[in-house]
């Protein structure tokens, strides 16, 4: 803990991600089909805490954008536009 | 799932060969005898697609060998049809079924491939984040993140938990994947965010005592 000890910019910004209001992984993954198919079949925005959960967990965001780029095609979408979508609702 | 792996191999009849509408999965899984056990079979079909598409998508499977993203595709497949099976009166219509199935099987598959490429590494549980040097594009956004990145790290050691801490550091600095550290730490994924979301409310209020944090975030580190 001497000297300057420099956290990575990613790093700093995974610390910091603010992800309130509070989502439980286990209620993340019972909203997760609804809100992607949501999200990819509407212009309706993700619910504010569904968004904050896949900003802070790298897991169920990496699922979720499975499950987007798995049902694109539903969409019109290919796998790679329906990810981007996804990511660009949560602020990724 | 050695029972449904026999029942697979019954040959099916050419009326059940079309795909099933999205509102024929849960009579048809409910049923009972034929019927059911076509409805299982193609249910593994369902989430065999899902657990390949899981794996060909995770860097992390990419060093594993053919043969155990294969293993991991089928072990995934199966336990995802064991949940999916359980949980019928779960499922509440408010998405198509089959995109309901399909988030089984990437849960199964991802923890699966997370867990088998860090099998045979170390975790360093340190409370304290390691020096390395950081990519920044100029020397004033260097000068401003490394003061952040400075009051980040001290409010690691001076307002987290040394659970917190070691949680912290290992999923968020050293991005060891969260199922890993729960299989290595006996407890949950969930468990293991609940940890993460109290330290970075502990962090980013200590960061505000300090003049950091705007509203949704310390803006220098937002792209
Ligand atoms: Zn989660």
């Amino acid at each position: 803990m001497t000297g300057h000890v420099s956290l990575s910019r990613e790093a700093v910004a995974r610390l910091t991600a603010n992800t309130e209001p509070w989502l439980s992984c286990d209620d993340c993954f019972d909203q997760v089909d609804a809100a992607v198919e949501a999200l990819l079949g509407s212009t309706v925005p993700l619910a504010e805490g569904f968004r904050a959960h896949l900003l802070g967990c790298a897991a169920c965001h990496e699922e979720a954008q499975s499950l987007a780029a798995l049902v694109a095609e539903h969409h019109d979408l290919t796998a790679a536009d329906a990810v981007a979508r996804l990511d660009a609702a949560v602020g990724a | 799932m050695d029972s449904l792996m026999v029942e697979y191999r019954h040959p099916i009849d050419s009326r059940d060969d079309g795909l099933f509408l999205d509102a024929e999965w849960i009579p048809r899984l409910s049923a009972t005898g034929r019927a059911h056990e076509v409805a299982v079979r193609r249910l593994h079909e369902l989430m065999l697609r899902a657990a390949r598409h899981q794996v060909a998508r995770m860097p992390d499977a990419a060093g594993l060998g053919a043969a155990r993203r294969d293993e991991i595709v089928h072990s995934a497949a199966d336990a995802a049809t064991v949940s999916v099976l359980s949980r019928l009166s779960a499922f509440e219509g408010r998405s198509r079924f089959t995109t309901w199935a399909y988030k089984f099987a990437i849960l199964h598959a991802g923890v699966e491939v997370r867990r088998a490429a860090w099998r045979d590494r170390e975790i360093d549980l340190s409370d304290v984040p390691e020096q390395r040097d950081s990519d920044m594009s100029s020397p004033e956004t260097y000068a401003e993140v490394r003061e952040l990145a400075e009051a980040v790290r001290e409010g690691i050691a001076e307002a987290l938990t040394a659970h917190q801490r070691r949680v912290t550091i290992a999923l968020l600095v050293d991005e060891v994947p969260i199922d890993v550290l729960a299989e290595r730490l006996n407890t949950s994924r969930g468990a293991l965010y609940k940890t993460l979301h109290d330290s970075r409310q502990r962090l980013r209020a200590f960061l505000s005592e300090r003049g950091f944090m705007s509203a949704r975030g310390p803006k220098e580190v937002n792209p």
